[in-house]
């Protein structure tokens, strides 16, 4: 589904991503793990093809990111880091609009947004303006605009920093729910997160993929660590030799 | 091109829903009807030559606060990485969004046709001058908006963009004074760039090629220039 191919990018002198190639197939949940910096929101604006890349190619449903860009946004979802709202449009209006500029028939469009408005458990404010919303209503909405078009792949950058533990309870349960026929691919810092979406982890470190394994052989695999956060710090601790794949 | 409609409509819809959009509605008109009491006062003849000349100076200020937001704010709010998500060319958005503000500076020049309409019950106007006097301020304001569009894309900063065109404005409005000063091709240069000097002969009926090429070749580089600086990824 997403194929990534020696993806560098450079801004300016400053090398954000080095060589970094993966593949992620139909229906897998990606969890991209590092810390603030690493590289993460970069790559991921490099698959949604709002930056391209320096150098390097990713293909996603066929269709390469640069080459056919129109194409590929059709086929993704995309929550950036802070959800993209207007702020002064009610939910309702936000919601049309994002289905009208992501080529959701006109027939289709009222299903669809009374689709979104029930997964993601914001039809109580549907008339609200988005500027009164908190902010884990913000976040919701902001993943509604993801799933509006129905995309086959879904990215979303840390779609639950900065929200109290229920949101982030009520987040995590609709992503989870959001991964059937999907590729999901998600960042955040929170690794007890990962853990209980992800099936497979991408560990980056100063742009580079230093690990890519599954969750479960990545846990399995370390002795004596048995959680993600172990591993996660270890290998970001200088005393600790680097391991790839 | 129906995402340019969407665009616009949306444009729309967000500058009416905030008071913004009424205060510089009502106080614009406001100060032209009082040029134009105090116009038709002091001439006493039935023309709107000198109203457009107001129209065109106060345009120089107004055109920049109607623009200074489109592409700032949706950098600074982050709407600006969705947009540019959605399948939509660069180009539907910029003329979406240059559709949008042409249709808010329009409204505004049809309030004011009103002005026509009095003198045309008090006298009579010559009809053409009148009409080629409207195409050029809506040229005119037409090219200010565009100038304003282009700069707003350059910052997430709405006081920057808002600066930025109101250099640029005031260089193209003031450049015919500069002339005294400079001579040969030079002049000529100056004298060709001043808006002034281009709207003078619309408000006196006269339609030239040489003018309109102007107000729109100005339009579309300003676009053609906005495109690039918002695909230009280093910007953001």
């Amino acid at each position: 589904m997403i194929l990534t191919k020696n993806v560098t990018k450079y801004f300016g002198g400053f090398q954000a991503l080095k060589d970094v190639s993966f593949e992620i197939n139909k229906g897998e949940i990606v969890g991209f793990l590092g810390q603030n910096g690493a590289g993460k929101t970069t790559l991921m604006r490099i698959l949604t093809s709002y930056l391209p890349a320096t150098s390097g190619e990713v293909i996603i449903g066929g269709d390469d990111v640069v080459e056919n860009s129109l194409a590929v946004r059709r086929k993704i979802g995309y929550l950036p880091e802070t959800p993209p709202l207007y702020s002064n449009m009610s939910v309702k209006d936000y919601l049309k609009f994002a289905a009208q500029m992501k080529d959701v028939p006109g027939k289709q469009q009222h299903k669809q947004i009374d689709r979104v408005l029930e997964e993601c458990n914001i039809g109580d404010v549907k008339n609200k303006t988005i500027d009164n919303l908190s902010k884990g209503y913000r976040q919701r909405v902001g993943i509604a605009q993801a799933i509006i078009n129905e995309p086959e792949v879904l990215i979303l950058d840390e779609p639950t920093s900065g929200l109290d533990p229920v949101q982030n309870l009520q987040v995590r349960k609709l992503i989870k729910s959001l991964r059937h026929e999907r590729t999901v691919i998600l960042s955040t810092h929170i690794l007890s997160e990962i853990e209980q979406i992800a099936q497979r982890v991408l560990i980056i470190k100063s742009g580079q993929i230093i690990v890519d394994e599954s969750l479960d052989l990545l846990l399995k695999s370390q002795n004596g660590e048995s959680t993600l956060e172990d591993v996660f710090i270890r290998l970001h601790s200088n005393t600790a030799e680097s391991i790839d794949e | 091109m129906n995402k340019i409609f969407i665009i616009a409509k949306k444009e729309l819809a967000t500058n009416f829903k905030s008071p913004v959009a009424y205060i510089i509605l009502i106080l614009t008109i406001s100060i032209f009807n009082i040029f134009f009491f105090m116009i038709i006062d002091e001439n006493r003849e039935v023309s709107l030559r000198d109203v457009f000349r107001v129209m065109e100076f106060m345009f120089v200020f107004l055109a920049p606060l109607l623009t200074m937001k489109t592409f700032s704010e949706e950098k600074l709010s982050g709407t600006m990485e969705f947009l540019m998500t959605t399948p939509t060319t660069n180009t539907a958005i910029v003329l979406g969004k240059y559709l949008g503000s042409l249709i808010f500076f329009t409204l505004l020049i049809i309030m004011t046709t009103v002005y026509y309409l009095i003198i045309e019950y008090f006298g009579r106007p010559d009809r053409l001058a009148t009409l080629s006097g409207y195409t050029g301020v809506w040229l005119e304001g037409a090219f200010f908006l565009s100038i304003g569009i282009l700069t707003s894309s350059w910052t997430r900063n709405q006081i920057v963009a808002a600066i930025s065109s109101y250099t640029i404005l005031f260089l193209l409005y003031f450049s015919a004074s500069f002339t005294k000063y400079f001579s040969g091709p030079a002049e000529t240069v100056i004298q060709y760039i001043s808006t002034l000097n281009h709207l003078e002969n619309f408000s006196v009926g006269l339609v030239t090629t040489a003018d309109t090429v102007y107000y729109l070749s100005g339009i579309v580089v300003c676009l053609v220039l906005t495109r690039f600086s918002i695909e230009n990824r280093l910007w953001r």
